[in-house]
């Protein structure tokens, strides 16, 4: 129990990092996976589209908005140039329309007038322009036989409103997967920051000369002590992980209550298992407890990044993605991406899952294997 | 004394690893971090070659808008290409859509039907493509139609067949003029790296922190001695600060050839107004370091522990944990940022990067001016005239 108190004492003062990885988590499943994608019906991605009409808005101005309009987000900004230039920079519009004045007098008289644009230049940015085009391209092959303004209007909206019927075959809901695979992967972040910081903190207090000398000479076998220290950590791991993955409850919502979130779980939980033998691997070899916050650092920031814990896998390069498969964070989001996409779960579809659970698994082993090496050769030097 | 004090700072500071980690290593290694995580991210956003199938039926082979769209579409030594098509049947094309090999299948019969499995923007511009035929296809007929109408007004004996392959090629040769007009910088990974140079310029305050807790009498033993030696605290506090603020632009410069030689990173052309930034963003830091070391009666590691908090809260709100956040405080509390030094720093690089004018880049400069001369000034009313009876 003493060992145990001393434990609790060491993580009361972690507190606050655990806190802070636990808001940002929070924070960042929140803030980026506001999606309204229904996968029950074909729901066309959308471009946020900026038009700055210097025109009247009226007849084919109006129009061209309106289709615009339809087919797009819409985004209002001040009409200030700066305000304006950082929405298309910080992606808050992806296309900004300039419609110049007289457009509408100027397009009846066949003066065909430029319009002025700016583009990010992605795919949302391509759609908007894929949308503007369209517009024009119709509009001036109509205009060259329909002079009337009302009467060409009525021809540009018969033909745009031929629509494909579009057929989707998937009965996942993929808003709420791409949200849950978000949340477990960050998780990867908190479970090896945490794990680490905690461990590494109560192992190198232990260290410190004067306990260990008080311990030694302790009634209580050396033995006893370190199951005691195991147990203790183990503990600390356990609900660690059982409060992210309550908090995913809360935060994803019912999609964790099918078998989809079932083996989120327990990836999530291998994961925290191999998460503990790599903090008792460092905590093991680690003499100066400044460096605990700095190698957390390293450790957790950089396994994140280079396994896609924040950028999401399919946007990293290959060559990062292949010196990624040395960490076990990479089969840890790798299983949840694979999660991601089984519609149904049987031997087959879970065969990846299995081999990836194996993976970590051999992972923590070696890491076992090593820190008992390591301690083993301590032991005999001292 | 002044040089003796400032020979000994430097050699402290540096000898110090925990401080070398934080200003010098740490940010060179969170700068490859951002490198290898983002440095795909932005071509990854560009409209890529989309995987398609096509069931080609006898409805598809006798449909030529969609044929010859889809022909011209799928070439690929065009520079066009947009899609890489595969003819199958339905079986099979089914099939490609279950294992994930294609975005979706273009299905002909009566209409046209595009069988996707998900929703999403390749399987958006797939049904956006196929629209756009049926609707040329559309507006082929209809101009037809409105010619045939006319032509049958004043001559009976028309040839549809001429006036359609007219209305073919009006629809065919039809542009939109349409003027890009946008900025060529608007890589806004850019801005990660801007946190950065940020971040490290504030974290050098940390080095002004420990230089002045050296000398100030209440804080360290060192501190003790140097307050009764006959040396004009100014002098001594003078030459700490500026070790510190030495040490910090060696880092500095570091982090500076590493981004720009190794990492790539485009800092703009305007050389002189990035040193002068980085020079006074460098002291905002620091000075920023001396008020917290000045201000905060307490040991030293928690004086470093408000450093690098305050230094991650600032660097959260000009973006560096998403670009966004910035983007989301600059358009809402625009106050919170204007007093952010970190967001002074970025921003002011930002601008460089972007703008073709320098209004913003000034404000931003005044802005760290303003920061500096206001902690330097609370720091000296803090710590002049201070005496001690007993420590």
């Amino acid at each position: 129990m003493i060992v145990f108190k001393t434990f609790l004492k060491v993580v009361n003062k972690c507190k606050i990092p655990i806190i802070l990885y636990t808001v940002i988590l929070v924070f960042f499943s929140g803030f980026n996976t506001v999606t309204n994608d229904n996968s029950t019906s074909f729901v066309a991605t959308k471009p946020d589209i900026l038009i700055i009409n210097q025109d009247e808005e009226e007849g084919i101005t109006k129009n061209l908005i309106g289709y615009i309009e339809k087919n797009s987000n819409i985004k209002t900004i001040e009409n200030e140039k700066e305000k304006i230039e950082d929405a298309l920079f910080y992606r808050d519009v992806n296309y900004i329309i300039y419609i110049p004045k007289n457009f509408r007098k100027d397009y009846l008289e066949f003066k065909n007038p430029t319009i002025e644009i700016k583009s990010t230049g992605d795919y949302q940015a391509s759609l908007a322009e894929l949308l503007l085009e369209r517009y024009l391209k119709v509009a001036n092959s109509y205009h060259t036989i329909i002079e009337d303004e009302d009467a060409l209007l009525e021809k540009i909206d018969d033909t745009l409103e031929v629509e494909t019927k579009v057929e989707i075959t998937s009965k996942l809901d993929t808003s709420a997967l791409d949200k849950a695979t978000m949340y477990y992967n960050f998780t990867n972040y908190c479970i090896l920051a945490g794990s680490i910081y905690v461990i590494c903190l109560v192992l190198s207090t232990l260290k410190e000369e004067k306990i260990r000398k008080r311990t030694i000479v302790s009634s209580m076998s050396h033995k006893k002590h370190n199951r005691y220290l195991l147990y203790s950590n183990g503990l600390f791991a356990l609900v660690l992980w059982l409060f992210y993955v309550v908090l995913s409850f809360l935060v994803v919502g019912d999609i964790m209550f099918s078998m989809h979130g079932l083996f989120y779980i327990l990836n999530s939980f291998l994961f925290m298992v191999c998460a503990l033998t790599i903090a008792f691997l460092i905590g093991n070899f680690l003499i100066d407890k400044n460096a605990i916050n700095g190698l957390v650092n390293v450790i957790a920031l950089g396994s994140s990044f280079l396994c896609g814990a924040f950028v999401p896998p399919e946007y990293l390069p290959d060559t990062v993605l292949k010196i990624a498969h040395a960490l076990p964070s990479y089969w840890f989001i790798n299983t949840n991406q694979t999660i991601k996409e089984i519609e149904v779960f049987n031997v087959d579809s879970i065969r990846p899952i299995i081999i990836n659970f194996s993976i970590l698994l051999l992972f923590s082993i070696i890491f076992i294997l090593i820190t008992n090496w390591i301690s083993y050769r301590k032991r005999k030097i001292g | 004394m002044f040089f003796h004090n400032f020979k000994y700072t430097f050699k402290v500071l540096f000898k110090n690893k925990m401080l070398i980690f934080w200003t010098f290593a740490f940010p060179i290694i969170l700068g490859t971090f951002f490198n290898m995580a983002f440095s795909d991210i932005e071509n990854s956003e560009k409209l890529d070659i989309i995987p398609i199938a096509i069931v080609s039926n006898e409805s598809f082979e006798s449909n030529p808008f969609l044929k010859e769209t889809f022909r011209y579409l799928s070439d690929e030594d065009s520079e066009t290409q947009l899609f890489s098509t595969k003819y199958t049947n339905e079986e099979e094309a089914k099939s490609l859509l279950e294992e994930g090999d294609i975005s979706g299948y273009l299905l002909v019969e009566d209409t046209s039907k595009v069988v996707v499995s998900t929703n999403g923007i390749n399987e958006t511009i797939f049904k956006s493509v196929v629209d756009e035929v049926n609707q040329n296809s559309q507006l082929i007929g209809a101009i037809a139609k409105e010619n045939i109408e006319k032509e049958l007004k004043n001559n009976p004996s028309i040839n549809p067949e001429a006036i359609y392959k007219n209305a073919i090629e009006l629809v065919q040769k039809e542009k939109a003029n349409i003027k890009n007009i946008s900025s060529s910088n608007l890589s806004y990974t850019m801005i990660e790296f801007y946190t950065l140079i940020a971040m490290a310029c504030l974290y050098g305050g940390i080095l002004g922190t420990v230089a002045i807790n050296q000398s100030l009498a209440n804080m360290s033993s060192t501190g003790k001695r140097v307050s009764v030696s006959p040396t004009k605290k100014r002098n001594i506090i003078f030459s700490s600060v500026l070790a510190g603020y030495l040490t910090q632009l060696i880092g500095l410069v570091l982090l500076f050839l590493y981004t720009i030689f190794v990492l790539k990173v485009d800092y703009g052309t305007h050389f002189p107004e990035i040193v002068v930034l980085s020079l006074l963003g460098s002291l905002a830091g620091l000075s920023l370091g001396i008020v917290v070391a000045c201000l905060i009666k307490s040991n030293e590691d928690l004086k470093v522990g408000i450093m690098i908090s305050v230094t991650m809260l600032g660097c959260f709100l000009s973006g560096m944990m998403g670009i966004t956040m910035k983007y989301i405080v600059d358009k809402n509390i625009p106050i919170v940022n204007k007093i952010n030094p970190v967001n002074m720093i970025t921003d002011g690089f930002y601008s460089l990067y972007y703008y073709d004018t320098f209004d913003r880049f000034y404000g931003n400069i005044i802005g760290l001016f303003l920061f500096s001369t206001l902690c330097i000034s609370i720091s000296i009313w803090s710590i002049r005239r201070q005496k001690y009876d007993s420590i």
